[in-house]
């Protein structure tokens, strides 16, 4: 490989610059919100004066902040249970329960993702009304539940539709029923497309914006839905906190992640 | 439980004892849970953290209810898309305009009663006119806001944010959802036409505005001002003054031609089932005690006549007689029916 | 195709539940805004309504809500566009990198603005681009400019925050569709005397075209119903159709014109739909044929 042409290795050079550009890109907003979560200002200003903790404490301190982010993780746990039992039986149901019309139905199980949320999000309100059941949790959970099933189909399909059908037709060859089937061979191998929607349902939901701002409620407001109030009245460096936690938060869960599952396997859509 | 102004007949009377007790009776712990709560509005920041620490705490012992209010904007929509007869709040807080389309709506009473709200005996008359759906509870005075270290001149006048000095530094609102937007365009008729319904003169100014940079709340150009993004914008005194003590290179001008009331207005749901709390919340807000704690959290104007605040608040709002008669009130009514209209201009003027 | 596939599976009653979320939570409220865009007022609340095509007439006596439409497609073309660009050698870097902890390391920066939040990552940007922000602090302060560059509160800026915000779901739609190609066709290529860069053209891309339909129209969906970036980073300069629909409905509580607004966004939506799953079939019919 030494011994490669110059232009091969001038490629290979800008593949790897372009890639690293790409990753600064992705990371350099994320370095920004900590800097002026330690800037002692209240309002945004480069270069920053001082460094200062004031932000974390505020944002610790503050009984609303605090609410929205343990409401936001309930309901975003709530929602991945949810999302993933209706969507990996959908989508089960989808590759293997030769429906007729799956195209169709598949599309359909996908739509919510392709509609503006903030209709979904005012039509869901007005059908509350119209049941007259109030704005409880469960409406919106139910509300998150519907946007995210659409990834945990997507992923749960990709690998049903990847894995060899002929592993589940040796099994049933063999005797097996179609329950035993589908608890022995087919879910350890739709395995890592089910926890991949899981993973993707549960930050649709813990970053959900349009759906949650008709349903929540008094005392029950997701932290997104918090931080953006906050930011009408005050562009401080909480919101800086406030962010810097969540991406400890997402840190640690994709650390988690790969310790657990394995990322290579899950984190696909 | 209701106070009975009209006589009644015994009929009229019995009928609806024996509603009430139906009710309770059907439904006991319903009854008991709604009398229970008031559901209101409120504004985030230093208003939401002001009232849940100090204010609202005082009403609840008091009147040993609970009170849930939500923060979370869009108000309107909300009480709009709830039905009639159980709405979603039992009292209103929101701005002027609003509370005019509201009533348009029928979704907000028109007036509160003052036999029931003994405090609104002592508001300035602006705070009940017929500019005014229900209540305004505090006001703010909208004129201009702007820095004091970049060397610009002075600042008397409206038509001093027309000048090209402020090209790249000027600061305004998105009209359509903004109300300091809304009635600064109805000021700009009155700069440079016939007065406050000029639209057409009102266009040609919003024209000459540009380079502007909007913010669709009033929070947003606070902290322009602050971080100098922006060096001139109009803005109520309450975003500068809340700064005041802490060496901040912003002053607030109350241009010649008057100033625009902002006014923070509270009015009750028709179909509140909590009424004589919910007149019991108004009269709590406009009580001497909750306006001064409010006042001087936020530096809003309080709308009680009789409130004294300390000297360092007493000297910049508007707590005289004399200062209060500085205020233009706009005529929301007339916007809101040429709302559409104007929506649809001034979206084409300021797109980039 | 043999036999057995015509019977209806017992595992086909697993769709049961979503198709009754679907029932009740989407196609009840969708319903419900499609007849409220023809209906004079709000069913719900009020008698007495009537049919009437008020809020759609509207929108066609006006060119501004054509421009609008045309804004709001236009900048989720560029945006699908600028993460297929960006997002494509990311996820071919990943799906070839060997290493565990380099595609660890790589995944989490895919993944963590993923999870950072909208509302903070546009906060962030706007930190980054405003007047005072960083880029044009650092540029007046080394004295490359004198007054600061407009890079808000312009198209560039919400293509820029959803190109940042969406390259993601690009690169992860991607990363699973060039894993499952076969390394070695490339090499073959290679060994046929093909540059690797041609090998990529003829063997790889080709290849990966349903994963890169996949990934566009998630973005692109996802881009034209953004409401917070474009409302931050276009400083309400530039209006989309999430925007004019969340104006209507906050601002001028004219429900029935926003639920007309949200078919038009509906119908855009539907037509991809449609669109994609034709040409996806398209693919995968001539695959099979060869």
């Amino acid at each position: 490989m030494t011994s490669a042409p110059l232009s091969l290795r001038f490629g290979r050079f800008c593949y790897l610059a372009f890639n690293i550009g790409v990753v600064v890109f992705l990371l350099a907003p994320i370095a920004i919100v900590f800097v002026f979560a330690l800037n002692p200002t209240p309002y945004i200003q480069f270069p920053p004066v001082g460094v200062s903790m004031r932000w974390f404490e505020k944002f610790f301190a503050s009984r609303d902040f605090m609410n929205a982010l343990w409401f936001s993780l309930e309901v975003a746990a709530l929602t991945t249970v949810a999302a993933t039992l209706f969507g990996a039986s959908a989508a089960l149901a989808l590759a293997r329960g030769r429906l007729p019309g799956s195209r169709a139905i598949t599309a359909i199980m996908l739509s919510p993702l392709m509609l503006p949320a903030i209709l979904t999000g005012l039509a869901l309100f007005q059908t509350y009304v119209l049941l007259d059941v109030g704005r409880p949790t469960w409406g919106l959970v139910l509300g998150h539940t519907l946007v995210s099933i659409p990834y945990v189909v997507r992923t749960t399909l990709a690998v049903l539709h990847n894995f060899d059908t002929r592993l589940e037709e040796a099994a049933q060859n063999l005797g097996a029923g179609a329950l035993r089937t589908y608890f022995e061979v087919t879910l350890p191998l739709t395995k890592p497309g089910v926890m991949a929607g899981a993973v993707f349902a549960f930050i649709v939901s813990f970053d959900q914006f349009p759906i949650s701002l008709f349903l929540v409620s008094p005392g029950h407001e997701t932290l997104p839905i918090t931080l953006f109030n906050y930011l009408k009245f005050d562009l401080d460096g909480t919101i800086g906190a406030a962010s810097v936690v969540s991406i400890v938060l997402a840190v640690l869960v994709v650390i988690g992640l790969d310790r657990t599952v394995g990322l290579r396997s899950t984190a696909q859509l | 439980m209701t106070i009975i102004r009209k006589p009644v007949n015994r009929r009229q009377f019995l009928a609806v004892a024996a509603t009430a007790g139906a009710g309770v009776i059907a439904a006991p712990h319903v009854a008991r849970a709604q009398a229970a709560t008031l559901r209101i509005t409120g504004w985030g920041g230093k208003w939401a953290q002001t009232m849940s620490t100090e204010v609202i705490p005082a009403f609840e012992k008091e009147f040993k209810c609970k009170v849930e209010t939500d923060t979370a904007f869009p108000f309107l929509p909300k009480l709009q898309a709830s039905s009639r007869s159980n709405p979603v709040y039992d009292v209103l807080h929101t701005n002027s305009n609003e509370q005019w389309a509201a009533l348009e709506m029928g979704i907000v009473e028109a007036k509160i009663d003052a036999k029931q709200v003994p405090n609104i005996a002592d508001v300035y008359p602006y705070a009940v006119s017929d500019k005014i759906v229900g209540v305004c509870i505090f006001t703010s005075a909208i004129g201009l806001g702007m820095r004091t270290d970049k060397g610009y001149g002075k600042v008397t006048s409206w038509k001093d944010l027309w000048d090209r000095a402020y090209d790249g530094v000027r600061g305004g609102y998105v009209i359509p959802v903004n109300s300091l937007g809304q009635a600064f365009l109805m000021m700009s008729g009155r700069l440079y036409g016939k007065g406050m319904t000029d639209l057409d003169a009102a266009y040609a100014a919003m024209e000459k505005l540009k380079p502007i940079k909007l913010a669709d709340f009033t929070g947003t150009m606070e902290k322009m001002i602050l971080s100098g993004e922006v060096g001139l914008a109009v803005i109520h005194d309450s975003g500068i003054l809340r700064y005041d003590g802490q060496n901040q290179p912003t002053a607030f001008v109350a241009p010649s031609e008057g100033v625009l009331a902002l006014e923070q207005v509270l009015t009750l749901t028709p179909g509140t089932k909590v009424r004589e709390l919910a007149n019991a919340y108004v009269n709590y807000m406009l009580s001497p005690g909750v306006q001064k704690i409010l006042a001087e959290s936020v530096w809003y104007s309080p709308a009680n006549s009789k409130v004294k605040l300390d000297d360092r608040y007493n000297d910049k709002l508007l707590t005289t007689p004399a200062k209060v008669a500085t205020l233009i009130q706009p005529d929301w009514k007339w916007y809101n029916a040429h709302k559409d209209e104007i929506d649809a201009r001034v979206n084409r003027i300021f797109r980039a | 195709m043999n036999a057995t596939r015509t019977a209806v599976s017992p595992i086909a009653w697993l769709i049961a539940p979503s198709a009754l979320l679907f029932a009740l939570f989407f196609f009840l409220p969708m319903g419900l805004m499609a007849l409220i865009s023809v209906l004079s007022g709000n069913p719900v609340v009020q008698p007495n309504v009537t049919f009437t095509a008020k809020f759609y007439t509207r929108m066609l006596s006006d060119s501004y809500y054509f421009e609008v439409i045309w804004t709001t497609i236009r900048i989720g073309l560029f945006t699908t566009l600028a993460a297929l660009l960006i997002g494509y050698p990311l996820a071919h870097w990943m799906a070839r990198i060997r290493g565990r902890t380099a595609y660890a390391l790589l995944m989490m920066s895919v993944l963590t603005p993923m999870l950072t939040g909208i509302v903070v990552r546009t906060f962030a940007w706007m930190a980054l681009l405003s007047d005072k922000g960083v880029i044009n602090q650092t540029l007046t302060g080394i004295g490359l400019i004198s007054k600061p560059l407009p890079l808000m509160y312009n198209e560039f800026s919400i293509v820029l925050g959803l190109t940042h915000i969406y390259i993601p779901y690009m690169v992860l739609t991607l990363v699973g569709v060039i894993g499952r190609i076969d390394e070695r066709l490339e090499h073959a290529a290679q060994n046929l005397g093909a540059s690797p860069l041609r090998a990529f053209f003829e063997v790889t891309l080709p290849l990966s075209l349903p994963g890169i339909l996949a990934g566009s129209l998630l973005v692109f969906a996802l881009a034209i119903s953004a409401y917070v970036t474009p409302i931050l980073m276009g400083g309400f300069q530039i209006m989309t159709l999430p925007m004019l629909i969340y104006q209507q409905i906050s601002s001028s509580f004219n429900v029935g014109f926003a639920a007309a607004l949200g078919m038009v966004l509906l119908a855009i939506s539907l037509v991809l739909i449609v669109a994609y799953n034709r040409i996806l079939g398209m693919i995968s019919g001539q695959r099979d044929l060869q």
